[in-house]
């Protein structure tokens, strides 16, 4: 409590009494956001039979790691699968920054001749798209993406909601009369864009790689479509949502399939494994967090505290 | 001029990856929203997807009957458009005030956890969170349901119980989204040029005059763009909050069925190419209107926000 | 050289003399003979193409795609080494599987609409690229195709050991290329039949017998499940349900294959006396929730649920299941509901742990959904549709070849015991596949769990099964689609909460029945008639 007392405030801030306002709301939210997490992780570690007799439960009956087990028991796979996720989404992540910025950058420049074009062009695809069936021929049969970590990347290599709001964040953070200035002075486009552009957008390209990340690590449909049954480039969501695909079907087709599925659906802690698996999702990509966080508020501290 | 040329082939160079792109992966596909007029047969001769679509029979307006056949239309497309205005106006207040506050907390490693938290919903899939809402909810052993028995009340049976649902699905929407949506208003107040609010504080602003008059104009833009895009998505629906959390609970349709679950259900009843992709153009070409409306809107009131 | 293999092989074929669909009544009586023969033959049959045919030097060497379901292989060089020898050596054909998991969907269908390079699907009657729809939009070949009948020519052997009841009127579809058959079914658990789940140990424990069960029906076991409940307290349901299935056991209707997904409307009635018999409604499809039946069901439910023997979970379709799933294994229920499979009773008593008896509803009988439970189909994009067929024949009559897709090989996978029993070793857990839904399982050994002799039983338990009045009819609401999509939807509003007793049918079913119409029930079903009576004229009934 010392500590805190004697610690300067910021002077261009707003009251105390406010800003404990804030803090209690922002920790009411933060706790609704945090509860249901902790709910998560405590049925992951509920038994079988704790979930039948008493239901999901914060207090569970009895607790248990038959869960993990489970899903460690697929062994070297599922290593190989959280190094493909980590590949996929870094190496994803980048290729999509860079054609990102650079056409909404672009987009950015009022001076550009084609500049309403492709902005139409961009914004047309976020509307209409052909659906599932065209897409999945032209990726899989004209381009040939299968099995490769360029299947998986490449059909979401671009979003254009991603691409509208970078250049929103360039409108609002980069000035005109930077560029200019920097033209007079005879710096190259990709000069000025890479060298002046880029480090003062960070907290944008920060925002829109954290998005672009997350995409790529909960992907697990387009995975499904392109690397399906190839171990080797098989990433983590997708090896779990189909283990957990495989328990909802038996159980739904389970008059269909009869005793075998019975037999397979018992074998497996399906409540319990479901959170499992969300954990084991979430605690990975939870960690990478504050890496862009950093770019994301580091800006805030020297915008407001200077004052 | 010879400069003015270079800079556009340059500036050209620079869209050309992303074009080619949108051009192989989004605009060949576009030429399968024809089957919306088909009815898709295989071309036994030589199948393949083109030449099945190219020789299938036209059918006009056929495969969009069925989204007007219904007794329900009318109910299924007030709640689709109902919940999502509701929600474009509740996210965009939530969460601009949240960034704002997130903002103004002084102690900036708190504010990083604050920050951090709120976006852990964004990981729970709807399924998950499903099963979150159940151990509240369920008929025989959730929390409020032991909680009105051992109180002696009468037991709320939520799940064939409608008139719940606004409000369950509400909170739902905006505890998974507004976290998420926060942190691109957060990173835009971000980049706001910090010397401006010194000098709005040495001229004596206090700081409710510096939120009004120089955090929300900046702004303006990141809430237009996001605004024009979510308009664009008034007649879609969140599949997952719709479908999994009620638990797919057929009591709940007069408030929980929309366009996506109603489509979904048609599709397994009556798997047809044809009527899903008629669905989703029906759906595109509503967004497509509202969007271009909501565009010209904006950009009568600020030309530099709009879209294009 | 083509043309010898033809030929040779058309000579095989005609000694054997086949029975494919729509054969004239001449054939059918030697087909008859055939069945049993098939009971009797199997393991000891020789299987096409084996030498004395053609050579598989004379064929040109190719690759073979197949998408099977339902697998949990990991690992299956070492089976592919083994098989790929033994297939070119006899047909010159190198096979590559696409094992696909229970996930299987959105990828098969999507291949199939893509029209991939890939020569044999996995199809049944319950998954996306169901049977019926994917054979009537032209994706697979017909095989009895008379101008080019490839039964005749490559799989003779395999048709005359499958149950007549398969090859004549259970896998013969109204096809793209019409009347026929468009895919092999798997002769695996044919039968239907629903049969109520009771917990043995707990009947017992409140003085019943399993007589008391089987002398009554769903409407007579108030009285025992009243005793049960007043004795297990408050939070036990006696009566653990899918309300879908409970509501076929109890009224005695039939899934018609063709009805929607989400929640079937039509209703077939079986005599639960004699299923191959016409009830007094004869052979028609109708409104299932107007029927006296149906009220009378719903009635009986309500009550039920209002005693407190039905769990209020059980009303929700997500919900539902898993719950159903957890209370199967804890043993909290007294009486369930079950899709027989045969032998499930003991399966179901080793994994619970406790004694669990199936008391049947009716005789088992085969309708069109499980004849065509699993079955596999030839692409139409397939460019060797001729080897395809090949491969089917020999994999569904050659019992080394079956046994190696779906046991693996012998000394690594699993071994065999003095009997002939397979006994799974540890490597095992890297290939399962899904058995019944590869081929004929009646040629593999049995397993040790299953012990000696247990293909025999098999045989014969299916061989009693009957098949019922409307056996191979498959609705086709193509041409109505838009009221399909209307009623589905109104019936996943009301079809599980009425069904499980969660609202009052009084006031709900009326409603409900007025909702259906609006909704163009009657147009629907009108059709469906419409296209059974054509059906059965066609099938010379």
């Amino acid at each position: 409590m010392q500590k805190i007392s004697k610690r300067v405030r910021p002077v261009n801030s707003v009251s105390k009494p406010v800003e404990l306002l804030f803090h209690i709301i922002l920790i009411f939210f933060c706790l609704c956001c945090v509860v249901p997490f902790v709910f998560v992780i405590i049925i992951s570690f509920t038994s079988k039979q704790s979930i039948a007799e008493i239901g999901y439960s914060f207090v569970p009956k009895e607790w248990s790691l038959e869960a993990y087990k489970f899903a460690f028991e697929m062994g070297e796979q599922l290593w190989r699968s959280y190094f493909n996720s980590f590949f996929i989404t870094i190496v994803g992540t980048v290729c999509t920054l860079v054609v990102t910025i650079m056409y909404s950058y672009a987009l950015f420049r009022k001076d550009f001749k084609f500049r309403t074009f492709f902005t139409f062009f961009c914004f047309f695809t976020m509307i209409f798209g052909g659906g599932l069936a065209p897409t999945y021929v032209v990726c899989k049969t004209v381009l040939g993406l299968s099995n490769s970590y360029a299947a998986v990347i490449i059909p979401m290599l671009l979003n254009p909601f991603n691409l509208i709001v970078m250049r929103t964040f360039f409108q609002s953070s980069v000035p005109m009369e930077l560029i200019d200035a920097a033209a007079i002075d005879g710096s190259g486009e990709y000069s000025t864009l890479f060298r002046i552009v880029v480090p003062i957008s960070k907290p944008g390209i920060a925002t829109v790689g954290l998005l672009t990340a997350l995409a790529y690590w909960n992907e697990w449909f387009i995975p499904q479509l392109y690397v399906m049954g190839d171990a080797k480039h098989m990433p983590l969501q997708y090896l779990l949502m189909e283990m957990q695909k495989k328990v909802d079907f038996l159980v739904k087709n389970s008059s269909m399939i009869g005793a075998d599925a019975a037999s397979i659906v018992k074998t497996m802690p399906q409540n319990s494994l479901r959170m499992a698996l969300v954990v084991m999702i979430v605690i990975p990509i939870a960690f990478a967090y504050p890496f862009f966080q950093r770019y994301i508020i580091a800006g805030l501290t020297i915008g407001s505290v200077k004052g | 001029m010879k400069g003015k040329t270079k800079k556009t082939l340059l500036l050209t160079t620079m869209v050309l990856p992303g074009a080619i792109w949108f051009f192989l992966l989004r605009y060949i596909p576009m030429a399968g929203m024809i089957l919306a007029f088909k009815d898709y047969k295989v071309y036994t001769k030589a199948p393949s997807f083109w030449n099945n679509m190219a020789n299938s029979e036209w059918v006009g307006f056929r495969n969009f009957r069925f989204l007007f056949s219904s007794t329900d239309t009318g109910k299924i497309i007030r709640n689709t458009i109902g919940y999502n205005v509701l929600w474009i106006i509740l996210g965009l207040v939530l969460s601009v005030g949240l960034a704002i506050m997130l903002n103004e907390i002084t102690r900036k490693k708190v504010a990083k956890t604050y920050q951090t938290l709120m976006f852990f919903p964004y990981f729970l899939s709807w399924v998950v969170a499903s099963y979150f809402v159940l151990a509240f909810l369920d008929p025989t052993r959730g929390l409020i349901t032991s909680w009105q028995m051992n109180n002696g009340m009468d037991v709320i049976n939520w799940y064939h119980e409608p008139k719940y649902w606004p409000v369950i699905l509400t909170i739902c929407n905006v505890w998974k989204n507004t976290g998420y949506s926060s942190i691109l208003y957060l990173a835009a107040i971000t980049g706001i040029d910090g010397t401006q609010y010194e000098a709005a504080a040495i001229d004596g602003a206090s700081k409710w005059q510096q939120i009004k008059n120089i955090t929300l104009p900046n702004l303006r833009p990141m809430i237009c763009i996001l605004l024009i895009m979510n308009v664009g998505k008034i007649f879609n629906a969140d599949f997952g909050l719709f479908y999994s959390v009620p638990m797919n609970s057929g009591s709940l349709f007069a408030t929980t069925q929309v366009i996506d679950t109603f489509v979904y259900r048609t599709m397994t009843a009556t798997s047809n190419i044809g009527m899903s992709t008629a669905a989703g153009m029906m759906q595109q070409l509503v967004g497509f209107v509202c969007i271009m409306v909501a565009n010209k809107v904006v950009s009568r009131i600020d030309a530099d926000s709009s879209l294009f | 050289m083509k043309k010898r293999l033809i030929a040779s092989l058309l000579a095989a074929s005609m000694l054997f003399g086949l029975a494919a669909c729509g054969n004239t009544p001449a054939n059918s009586s030697g087909s008859g003979s055939q069945s049993s023969q098939s009971t009797a033959g199997g393991n000891d049959e020789k299987p096409a193409g084996d030498g004395d045919v053609t050579p598989a030097s004379d064929l040109d060497p190719v690759t073979l795609k197949m998408w099977l379901c339902g697998n949990n292989v990991s690992d299956d060089s070492k089976v592919l080494e083994e098989l790929n020898k033994i297939l070119q050596e006899k047909i010159n054909v190198t096979l590559e599987p696409i094992w696909d998991t229970w996930g299987f969907g959105d990828n098969v269908v999507l291949s199939l609409q893509g029209g991939e390079d890939i020569d044999i699907y996995f199809t049944c009657s319950w998954t996306a690229n169901e049977y019926n729809k994917f054979a009537r939009d032209g994706y697979y070949v017909r095989l009895d195709d008379p101008n080019n009948n490839l039964i005749e020519k490559y799989a003779s052997d395999l048709w005359s050991m499958l149950p007549e009841l398969l090859t004549t009127t259970g896998a013969c579809v109204n096809g793209k290329d019409g009347y026929g058959v468009y895919a092999v079914p798997g002769y695996k658990d044919i039968a239907t039949q629903n049969c109520w789940d009771v917990n043995v140990p707990l009947l017992e424990k409140y003085g019943y017998t399993l007589d008391d069960i089987r002398n009554t029906d769903y409407f007579g076991f108030g009285e025992i499940l009243q005793t049960v409940k007043d004795g297990e307290g408050k939070d036990f349901y006696p009566l653990l349900i899918e309300a879908a299935v409970l509501e076929r056991m109890a009224t005695n209707s039939i899934i018609v294959t063709g009805d929607s997904g989400t929640g079937n409307f039509m209703s077939y009635y079986l005599d639960p006396t004699d299923v191959s018999k016409e009830t007094s409604y004869g052979i028609q499809l109708l409104n299932k929730y107007a029927t006296e039946e149906f009220a009378k069901y719903a009635e009986k439910t309500r009550e039920y649920y209002l005693k407190g023997f039905i769990d209020p979970a059980m009303s929700n379709a997500d919900q539902a299941n898993e719950v159903r799933t957890a209370v199967q294994n804890s043993g909290e229920y007294l009486i369930g509901t079950q899709s027989y499979s045969m032998g499930f009773e003991l399966t179901a008593t080793r994994d619970r742990g406790f004694e669990v008896a199936m008391v049947p509803c009716t005789d088992p009988y085969i309708d069109t959904t499980s004849a065509q439970g699993a079955m596999m189909a030839i692409s139409t994009a397939s460019k060797n549709p001729e080897r395809a067929m090949m491969f089917l024949n020999l994999l569904n009559t050659d019992p080394e070849i079956m046994t190696l897709m779906c046991y693996g090989v012998e000394g690594v996978h699993y071994n065999k015991t003095d009997d002939g029993c397979v006994e799974f070793t540890d490597e095992s857990a890297n290939f399962k596949p899904w058995v019944n839904g590869v081929g004929n399982v009646t040629i593999l050994p049995p397993t040790v769990e299953q012990g000696a002799g247990f293909y025999d039983r098999f045989k014969a338990y299916y061989d009693t099964a009957k098949d019922i009045p409307i056996l191979g009819f498959s609705y086709d609401g193509s041409g109505v689609d838009a009221e399909m999509s209307a009623v589905a939807n109104v019936v996943a509003e009301y079809l599980m909460p009425l069904c499980s007793g969660a609202v009052d049918p009084a006031q709900k079913l009326p409603e409900f029945l007025k909702k259906l119409e609006e909704n163009g029930i009657n147009t629907v079903l009108d059709d469906a008639n419409a296209q059974l009576k054509s059906f059965m004229e066609t099938r010379g009934n």
